[in-house]
């Protein structure tokens, strides 16, 4: 055997052993990914629901109802409204 | 016995035949050139076959979901949304006879159903039951944690309706296969549907996923649908609306609220309503979204239009003075007013309602071509193509079918019929100076142009006269919006029972405000109030009022009315608010 064969056998297992790890790296990579995307469906799902109960407290219905019997409010009228008008 | 030696026994002496050596070596040799040319099919021609056994056992094909899109109001608040759920699956082969009694206890118990229920579902004769559907993701993990043999979960989405029943009739609602089945979730079906994509992935012993390989179809998620409705508006026309039922005991009721300048929908109410959340009340006859789909005969709601004609042609001007009388003789069947009058102007004509003088400007100076184009230019007789299922656009007959006494009495809104968003839509003609506006439940805040069916002019001497109705002498003084000035119609019409008017009536009271620059159109049917008045000016207006008042100031509209007002100069907010609100007229320094 000659150095040639012997240089080219070493690089050959490089490239072998370098394969195998990339491969590996790809994987892991690849779970990380699929995981990154379940927890981005998770949270996006989270946000939809966040959203959901946020309109739920916020809906006319609550916030009549809150006003007027929590926070005793009346609803406005003009009669007791004053309308600031700016001069000319 | 003869000795034999060995090495001479007579056997050896015996020569086998050569072809059986042969034979042997052939058989040999075909054997190998089949194995030879097995492998060679394996290898080559026939490899599609094993590549797709092995691709079955590593591979796997995955579905991605997508979503439905939300509904959402003007403001970008979410009327309808999709929140992920699971179905609770029983696959009957593998779940074991004997579970533990607990454990069957705690399932029924996070299913909310009856132990002997579930037992009885688990004893079907079928592979696969659905024990419940659109489970919580909670209550669905809980489930899972039982860990029972043979319960599994699937995914699906279940819908939400935070508005409950006050936005019922306008968004619908979807079915447990999450499809649209009523209202704009029906209607928009396409747009809002998501579409599931699918992968092919790799997966190792275990099952997990260790490698893309080709996706397959890309999920489509269901495109967000905005309205033109505020949630808001929508909120109190229900309740004006529903109080107002309530009150007069009557049927039902129903109110539209339209933008003049856009032509969006702003509000449609409807009730009786219905929890779009709850499937247990998702049929019978609260689904029905009268606004679009009742057609009633527009009664007194119809003069406007009539009289409009005339002005518009020029034989009459709103002072015009005309003998009314007491009864007017058109067919067999003499047309009368509620109070007799003597003389009216064509101004007190609408401010008093009167049968008598629309049917005599009708009779006396309009053809009934004329009647009928003008009724089917304004919207009658075609339904709106506003993308509501089942919207209906009433009947108008052809001109030429109508007698003498049908001419006097479509005059004043028998004898045609419409639904309530029609007549609110043909009042925009007035509210727009002559031009009737496209509507549309999409949101889109761009003014709109309009088709003209009026001169500007006869449309704003009928916008006077429509506030006289709701002036002291009028037939809706409870129309009147505190800081607003508002005109309007009123309509009682005699409810057809068969083929004859019965003994129930529906109230109406269609107008706009404010009348300086009109906004907004609102229209309001009360069908079958009983006891105490069933006149639109008392059942119909006050509700017209609260929707206006409250409409116009959620809108932000500057009050054209008496109001008390403040005059500021050079004002800054804290100054303001330190100012003596008593005097009502406050000079600040900057």
């Amino acid at each position: 055997m000659n150095r040639a064969t012997l240089t080219l056998l070493a690089l050959l297992l490089l490239c072998a052993l370098s394969l195998v790890a990339a491969q590996q790296r790809a994987r892991k990579l690849f779970i990380a990914q699929e995981r990154a995307q379940i927890e981005e469906r998770r949270l996006n799902q989270d946000w939809l629901r966040l959203e959901y109960e946020q309109r739920n407290l916020s809906k006319s219905a609550r916030i009549r109802d809150v006003a007027r019997n929590q926070l005793r409010m009346s609803p406005i009228s003009p009669e007791r409204t004053l309308y600031l008008k700016e001069a000319k | 016995m003869r000795p034999v030696g060995f090495s001479t026994s007579p056997n050896l002496v015996l020569r086998l035949p050569m072809w059986r050596s042969r034979l042997m070596l052939f058989l040999l040799f075909f054997v190998f050139m089949m194995l030879l040319l097995r492998a060679f099919w394996i290898q080559g021609p026939g490899n599609a076959f094993y590549e797709a056994k092995g691709v079955r056992g590593t591979q796997r094909e995955l579905e991605l979901p997508a979503s439905r899109g939300k509904i959402l109001d003007r403001n970008g608040q979410v009327i309808a949304t999709s929140l992920e759920a699971k179905s609770v699956i029983a696959y009957n082969d593998t779940v074991p006879d004997d579970l533990a009694a607990d454990k069957v206890q705690k399932l029924a118990s996070l299913l909310q159903i009856s132990e002997s229920e579930l037992r009885k579902k688990l004893k079907e004769d079928r592979k696969q039951i659905f024990l419940k559907r659109q489970v919580e993701p909670a209550v669905a993990q809980q489930i899972k944690q039982l860990e029972i043999p043979g319960i599994g979960l699937n995914n699906e989405y279940r819908r939400f309706y935070p508005e409950g029943e006050a936005m019922a009739h306008v968004v619908g609602f979807t079915n447990v296969e999450d499809r649209g089945q009523e209202g704009m979730e029906l209607s928009r079906e396409k747009e809002l549907a998501g579409h599931p994509g699918q992968r092919r992935v790799v997966v190792d012993r275990l099952g997990r996923v260790v490698e893309d390989v080709a996706i397959l179809q890309l999920p489509q998620n269901g495109k967000d649908l905005n309205l033109s409705i505020d949630s808001k508006i929508q909120f109190l026309a229900y309740n004006a609306v529903k109080d107002a039922v309530e009150k007069h005991h009557a049927k039902a009721g129903g109110a539209v609220v339209l933008d003049t300048q856009t032509g969006e929908i702003l509000a449609l109410a409807n009730y009786p309503s219905y929890n779009p959340n709850d499937r247990k009340y998702l049929s019978g006859e609260q689904l029905r979204n009268r606004v679009m789909t009742d057609t009633f005969e527009p009664g007194s709601t119809m003069k406007p239009f009539t009289i409009a004609i005339a002005l518009e042609k020029g034989v009459v001007k709103p002072d015009t003075n005309m003998v009314i009388g007491a009864k007017y003789l058109v067919g067999p069947k003499p047309i009368t007013d509620t109070h007799p009058y003597g003389n009216l102007t064509i101004a007190q004509i609408i401010q008093k309602s009167s049968n008598i003088g629309t049917a005599k400007i009708a009779m006396n100076n309009l053809s009934s071509e004329e009647m009928w184009d003008f009724y089917t230019a304004v919207g009658f007789g075609q339904a709106p193509k506003i993308g509501f299922p089942g919207a209906v656009g009433g009947t108008v007959h052809p001109f030429k079918k109508w007698m003498p006494t049908d001419q006097a009495r479509i005059a004043f809104g028998y004898g045609i019929s419409g639904s309530l968003f029609q007549v609110a839509r043909a009042y925009t003609v007035f509210a727009r100076d002559g031009e009737l506006v496209p509507l549309t439940i999409e949101r889109s805040p761009e003014a709109k142009q309009g088709t003209r069916v009026l001169s500007a002019k006869t449309a704003i001497e009928m916008r006077s006269m429509l506030e006289s109705v709701t002036e002291p002498g009028g037939t809706a003084v409870k129309a009147q919006a505190e800081g607003y000035r508002v005109g309007g119609k009123t309509g009682t019409a005699h409810k057809l029972v068969g083929k004859g008017y019965g003994n129930s009536y529906r109230a109406y009271f269609a107008g706009l405000a404010p009348i300086s620059a009109p906004r907004i159109v609102v229209a309001v049917m009360i069908d079958e109030p009983t006891g105490g008045s069933h006149y639109g000016g008392d059942v119909a207006a006050p509700v017209f009022s609260t929707i206006v008042g409250e409409t116009l100031r959620t809108l932000n509209v500057v009050p054209d009315n008496k109001v008390k007002e403040m005059v500021l100069q050079d004002k800054s907010p804290e100054e303001i608010r330190t100012a003596n609100v008593q005097t009502q007229q406050v000079v600040l320094k900057r």
